[in-house]
């Protein structure tokens, strides 16, 4: 209960704008009740009228006729106010429920920013992104029109019930009796044919990704000409998407009829007992047919009251797990007031330095779709007592298995992950005591993989600094040896790439990266060596490209081949996260095993020939 | 803006090419008669479905004309007796309602699910008859949303719109039917407003329909973009980009509000004026019909019928204005899907083609040329995906290219994949294929495979030319190892087995222990029975590459033609790599597009292509001694491998 009060909170700005909707829809509801009543007087008009004109009593007859006149004006009164009320109920309540839907959005993505690294590292991506759309959609979807459609509902079962009460309480009673039992279904109709649906859609993914599966895989299928299994497989899959679709058509028949019948049985009550109460003059006709009118009426709010129910009990699980996010605080930090980083040419230095990464996953759910309570739990460390001075503009390589650290170490310098042990500084500042921006934008990040954003190849260089020019741009992309290759792309350097964009090669994907880079201007430059291969000219023009970048820098580069530890003054080697061997490439072939063991199994005998990424990922045969 | 550009870009792509055949009217009709064809197989379940929804609509009109009756012959006339009969006909109606709804929604459920699962069965069948030539020539993405995305579309067709046409129509019809034959002269007095609904209903769609559009386009791009930021959180977190992207985020999220702002809009001014026209048309129903029954010419019952009838007037227009859309996304999606069905499988077997016993391995090319065709019946498009501007920038030399605006040029260009071709493989031979980029390895794998027909020439297997030859029966024989390893969601040992049917448990543990693949699986916790997830996600590259290995070998191929991997594998998988490749080599016709030194050294015969025609041919020693392309291909190597 406390997350529905915490959910209403996001109407709270917009107060005015709920009240208002509130009233406009609750004059529209009376304009909307008083039409039964006003067609109900009408029809005793026209009784007594035809009556009247029966017994040739035609003083009597006129002012029914006149009556009727009256009545159908203030019909059209009616209606014609209820579309203005309506109009401007639709326009204020759009408003503010998407008012509330950017709010919400905006907030998530705010506080998405905020969150430190590690955080992201242990979620996977998908319950994140389920939680900004699924769950973000059926909050906003209930604030911003469930609310609406339940006050809506209600007012129109209350208004016309007092109507109807007021009239004659015992036809009200008997007729209004199936009420309760139409919302109730609804209700629970809504509850039980939600989880066939999803079951339903999650079986199509399933096809999807047999499908998908098929024609991605068609050769090996076809080579071993395995077409009839695979046929045998896929139909097992539709029949199973056969099957939970008829689970939910059997739902639906079996509730939406009898859902549409209850009614029927109060019109039938009012036909019955209301009829025989007219017959015996303890009920005029128009009454009657007012009471019929709005048991007509009522039957859509009955079936949206307890469908919008739903919408609530839903809202609030969702909103339990949104919450749930927003209320994790960043663990990484600025002191408040942090100063800049101080001026330098890049000295790092790594004093006993223990990194242990939390290893809980927060936000897994659990099998009931709740959300799991916080909790962190250190893991073992990544990292344990290592020390590294590295004196501005020199070269140092980390060499080590997968998993020793080498990674981990690097992002300490810029403080994207908080130690627990020890100290990290640039240029004699704790990395901890620092304004974080101007930190990070004195160390760069090439990767042999690099990401890129579904943005211009300018943007793309620009990433760094937003507001270099097309110039500077330019000349980042000619130092990176870039320049060549975003010339013949369809648009130069307006060429859209990244995830959605052109697909470029590894190798021009690391050269804008390497400009991306250069551009930034770092203190320190942080090389992640390939471990996919270039061709072999493309790999020449990299190591140009690389070196125009490390000029001047230091710079630390995880290598993976003897070729770029070449580039390195000096060699630390990790194990287990620790430094066990530090030195240059000739002191450690004397002095370490595993370096000579790594260097000599030949970091990988580097790919012979001529295919570059880009072809691979096109015809494999 | 620029991520707009990119998306554009996507769009750009796939539309023009793949996507933007439109229908014509011409083929309209046939592609009616081709859903009607679905359902015909469940002909009876159709008919008691039309008679359901018939029966019910009826049903579901009568209340109001017995609402009339019970005031007119019950009511006005003190007749209780009366009263009584019309309300058990009341019940009884409503009761029939219910059935017949009941019968229509799990029959219209049965029979469109049943055509769906159908067609969608039809499609993978189809598709499987398909040539390699036809995958490579389209996105993968593209296929799967034939067999997806579109039938889906099919299914709000199917099940969604028959139905409202249906009922909404009769309903429509019939309200008109019933209150002609109340009062020909009030009915027509109400029909007024009809028009004004109907226009301003057809309005509405048309204008929401591009407003709705709009939203989901903008919510996706929000979706996409949240996505990315995701993905790329440490490069954000490293260039300390926050600001930027939250101000780009607003931006996503204004548009979003703004299109969604449209829609209130939209809405505002449509709902509430229907509403408005009832109104009225209750108000004259009210004025004109009460005169008339004050006059005698009709009943107080009549009045009340019409009322009540009104909303069944009203309902179906708007409910059949909203069909035109779905009508339309689900016709567009009946065009894509029948064009897929349409294409007509080349490469198929000859009538009295020759079904191979084991063969010896034997290969042979002889004088083969090969072109990349515009793609068409019977031919092959470059399979260089030139859709990918990016692609520019390299082997310029493909033929079939398509020009940037994404169109087929009218009379390709001839290029020569392969030209003049002559090898001889002797059984047993491995033959390692060497070149550049865009020299015709993959080609000349291909043709071998027969993935493609040669433009001249012929391909022999044992003296039998390809084309003469059964192919299931050849392919059976051959095992082809594309260079990235592809694995099926299942267990390992499923994906092992995937070579041999019904290959024992045993057979399947040897051929994993043949290429060495025994050691990491035993490591795995489940071994055999783990699963390796969508794509073998779950392993990593060179793990799944030992697989595809054991794969090839239990299926025991006479002739293996293998792509060999690029992508650099850890010291220790590199090294059973190789070791698995030889045991896999051994004893077979192998050809291999090589990339690793040890695999070429090892060939009994290196083919070195340039430009489609075979350059010079020998074993390792040979070609270095000779000096010629290869020599400079490994001295370039050796220099840069030390560098």
């Amino acid at each position: 209960m406390t997350i529905f009060y915490r959910l209403l909170g996001f109407l709270r700005p917009y107060r005015r704008g709920v009240i208002a909707s509130a009233t406009l829809a609750g004059f529209a509801m009376v304009m909307t009740v008083l039409l039964p009543a006003l067609t109900g007087s009408a029809v005793e008009a026209i009784h007594l009228g035809a009556e009247h004109a029966k017994h040739h009593q035609t003083g009597l007859k006129a002012e029914d006729r006149h009556k009727l006149l009256v009545l159908a004006i203030a019909i059209v009164v009616a209606v014609l106010a209820r579309w203005v009320l309506t109009y401007f109920r639709r326009m204020i309540a759009g408003r503010v429920s998407l008012g509330i839907e950017y709010d919400l959005r905006e907030r998530l993505y705010t506080h998405l920013q905020r969150l430190e690294l590690g955080f992201f590292d242990r979620q996977q991506t998908g319950q994140l992104m389920s939680r900004a759309t699924v769950d973000l959609q059926a909050v906003r979807f209930f604030l911003g029109y469930g609310l609406v459609f339940i006050m809506q509902s209600l007012l129109t079962i209350t208004l016309a019930g007092i109507a109807m009460l007021v009239t004659n309480p015992g036809l009200a009673l008997v007729s209004l009796a199936p009420v309760p039992f139409v919302v109730l279904i609804s209700y629970r109709y809504g509850r039980r044919a939600r989880p066939a649906i999803q079951e339903t859609q999650q079986r199509i993914a399933e096809l999807t990704a047999d499908a998908e599966e098929n024609i991605s895989g068609v050769r090996v299928v076809k080579s071993f000409a395995r077409e009839p299994r695979q046929l045998e497989r896929f139909s097992g899959s539709v029949s199973r998407v056969f099957d939970q679709a008829m689970v939910a058509t059997r739902l639906e028949a079996r509730y939406n009829p009898m859902i549409g019948f209850l009614p029927q049985l109060g019109l039938a009550a009012v036909l019955l007992i209301g009829g025989e109460a007219v017959l015996h003059s303890n009920l005029k006709l128009g009454e009657f047919t007012a009471f019929y009118l709005y048991l007509n009426m009522l039957v859509g709010p009955m079936r949206s009251l307890g469908v919008t129910l739903n919408l609530a009990q839903r809202a609030t699980a969702s909103g339990a797990r949104i919450f749930q996010l927003l209320d994790r605080s960043p663990r990484l930090t600025e002191v408040p007031d942090a100063p800049e980083l101080p001026a330098g040419s890049g000295h790092v230095q790594l004093v006993d330095v223990t990194l242990r990464y939390d290893n809980d996953r927060e936000f897994a759910a659990t099998a009931d779709g709740t959300a799991a309570p916080n909790g962190a739990t250190a893991g073992r460390p990544v990292l344990s007592n290592v020390s590294l001075d590295v004196p501005a503009g020199r070269t140092i390589a980390l060499v080590g298995a997968t998993g020793s650290g080498k990674t981990s170490l690097v992002s300490l310098i810029s403080r994207l992950y908080d130690i627990s042990g020890g100290q990290v500084l640039l240029d004699g500042a704790d990395v901890r005591k620092l304004n974080l921006r101007s930190l990070r934008q004195a160390i760069a990040v090439v990767s042999d993989d690099p990401f890129l954003f579904s943005a211009s190849v300018a943007e793309n260089i620009a990433y760094g600094r937003p507001d270099a020019t097309r110039d500077e741009v330019e000349l980042a992309a000619r130092r990176a040896q870039a320049h060549e290759f975003i010339e013949r792309l369809p648009k130069g350097y307006d060429t859209g790439v990244g995830e959605r964009g052109l697909s470029l090669s590894g190798g021009q994907r690391q050269r804008l990266a390497i400009a991306r880079a250069l551009l930034a201007n770092p203190r320190v430059l942080i090389l992640d060596d390939a471990t996919s291969s270039v061709d072999a000219s493309t790999e020449q023009s990299i190591k140009f490209a690389l070196a125009e970048a490390m000029e001047g820098r230091t710079t630390f580069v995880i290598a993976h081949r003897l070729s770029t530890i070449a580039l390195a003054d000096e060699i630390a080697v990790l194990d287990h996260g620790t430094v066990i061997a530090h030195g240059s490439h000739h002191e450690l072939l004397e002095s370490s095993e595993l370096y000579r063991e790594i260097v000599e199994k030949g970091l990988p005998e580097s790919v012979f020939m001529t295919k570059d990424t880009r072809e691979r990922e096109v015809s494999s045969l | 803006m620029s991520a707009h550009g990119g998306r554009g870009v996507v769009t750009g792509r796939f539309g023009p090419q793949w996507d933007g055949e439109r229908s014509s009217r011409s083929t309209r009709g046939r592609n009616l008669r081709g859903l009607i064809a679905l359902v015909a197989p469940y002909k009876v379940r159709a008919v008691a479905m039309l008679v359901a929804l018939v029966v019910g609509t009826a049903a579901y009109l009568a209340p109001p004309l017995l609402a009339k009756a019970a005031i007119d012959t019950g009511i006005e006339k003190h007749d209780s007796t009366a009263l009584v009969l019309i309300v058990i006909a009341f019940l009884a109606v409503a009761v029939i309602y219910w059935i017949m709804t009941y019968l229509q929604t799990y029959l219209v459920g049965w029979v469109g699910q049943r055509a769906l699962a159908d067609l969608r069965i039809r499609i993978f069948k189809h598709l499987q008859t398909l040539p390699i030539g036809f995958y490579e020539s389209r996105p993968a993405g593209v296929l799967i949303s034939r067999i997806t995305n579109d039938v889906e579309a099919l299914d709000s067709l199917v099940t969604d719109s028959v139905v409202t046409l249906f009922q909404a129509g009769l309903t429509l019809v019939g309200a008109v039917v019933v209150l002609l034959f109340l009062d020909l002269k009030l009915a027509l007095l109400t029909f007024c407003v009809v028009p004004l609904v109907a226009a301003g209903s057809l309005w509405f769609r048309l204008a929401s329909a591009g407003a709705f559009r709009r939203t989901r386009e903008t919510i996706g791009s929000i979706t996409a973009y949240l996505q990315e930021t995701l993905s790329g959180i440490r490069v954000v977190r490293s260039f300390s980009q926050e600001p930027v992207h939250e101000a780009k985020f607003a931006e996503f999220n204004d548009d979003n509000r703004d299109a969604n702002m449209v829609t209130v809009r939209l809405n505002a001014n449509y709902f509430p004026a229907v509403e408005m026209l009832s109104g009225v048309a209750l108000a004259t129903i009210v004025l004109y019909g009460g005169y008339q029954a004050i006059d005698g010419n009709i009943t107080a019952g009549t009045v009340v019928a019409f009322v009540l009838t009104l909303s069944y007037l009203f309902e179906p227009i708007q409910q059949l204005s909203q069909l035109y859309a779905t009508y339309q996304s689900g016709m567009a999606a009946l065009e894509k899907i029948f064009q897929l069905l349409d294409v007509e499988p080349d490469l198929t077997d000859k009538p009295n083609a020759i079904r191979m016993e084991r063969i010896r391995g034997e290969v042979n090319f002889e004088g083969v040329s090969f072109a990349y065709r515009r793609h068409g019946r019977g031919g092959a498009v470059a399979p260089d995906s030139s859709s990918n501007g990016a692609a520019a920038d390299t082997a310029g030399g493909k033929a079939g290219r398509f020009d940037r605006a994404g169109t087929l040029p009218t009379e390709p260009p001839e290029v020569l994949a392969l030209e003049s071709i002559d090898l001889h493989i002797p059984p047993g031979q491995t033959v390692a294929l060497v070149g550049a980029t865009g020299a015709g390895k993959s080609t000349f794998a291909k043709l071998a495979a027969r993935f493609y027909d040669p433009t001249a020439g012929k391909v022999t297997i044992d003296g039998h030319d390809l084309r003469d030859v059964a192919s299931e029966t050849l392919r059976s024989q051959m095992g082809i190892v594309p260079q990235e390893a592809f694995l099926f969601s299942g267990t390992i040992a499923e994906n092992i087995a995937f070579g041999k049917p019904g290959a024992s448990q045993q057979e399947i543990e040897a051929a994993a222990k043949a290429v060495g693949a025994d050691t990491f699986i035993g490591e795995l916790e489940q071994n055999y029975a783990t699963e390796v997830g969508e794509r073998g996600a779950q392993l990593s590259a060179g793990q799944r590459q030992l697989i595809a290995f054991a794969r090839a070998l239990i299926a025991d191929p006479r002739v293996l033609i293998l792509d060999e991997a690029t992508s650099n594998v850890d010291l220790h998988t590199e090294g059973r790599i190789e070791d698995g490749l030889r045991r896999l080599l051994a004893g077979r016709t192998a050809i291999v597009i090589a990339h690793r030194l040890s695999t070429i050294r090892q060939a009994g015969r290196i083919v070195v292509l340039e430009h489609g025609r075979i350059a010079e041919q020998g074993t390792h020693d040979e070609l270095i001694a000779a000096e010629g392309r290869y020599y400079d291909l490994y001295r370039d190597w050796a220099l840069h491998a030390v560098a």
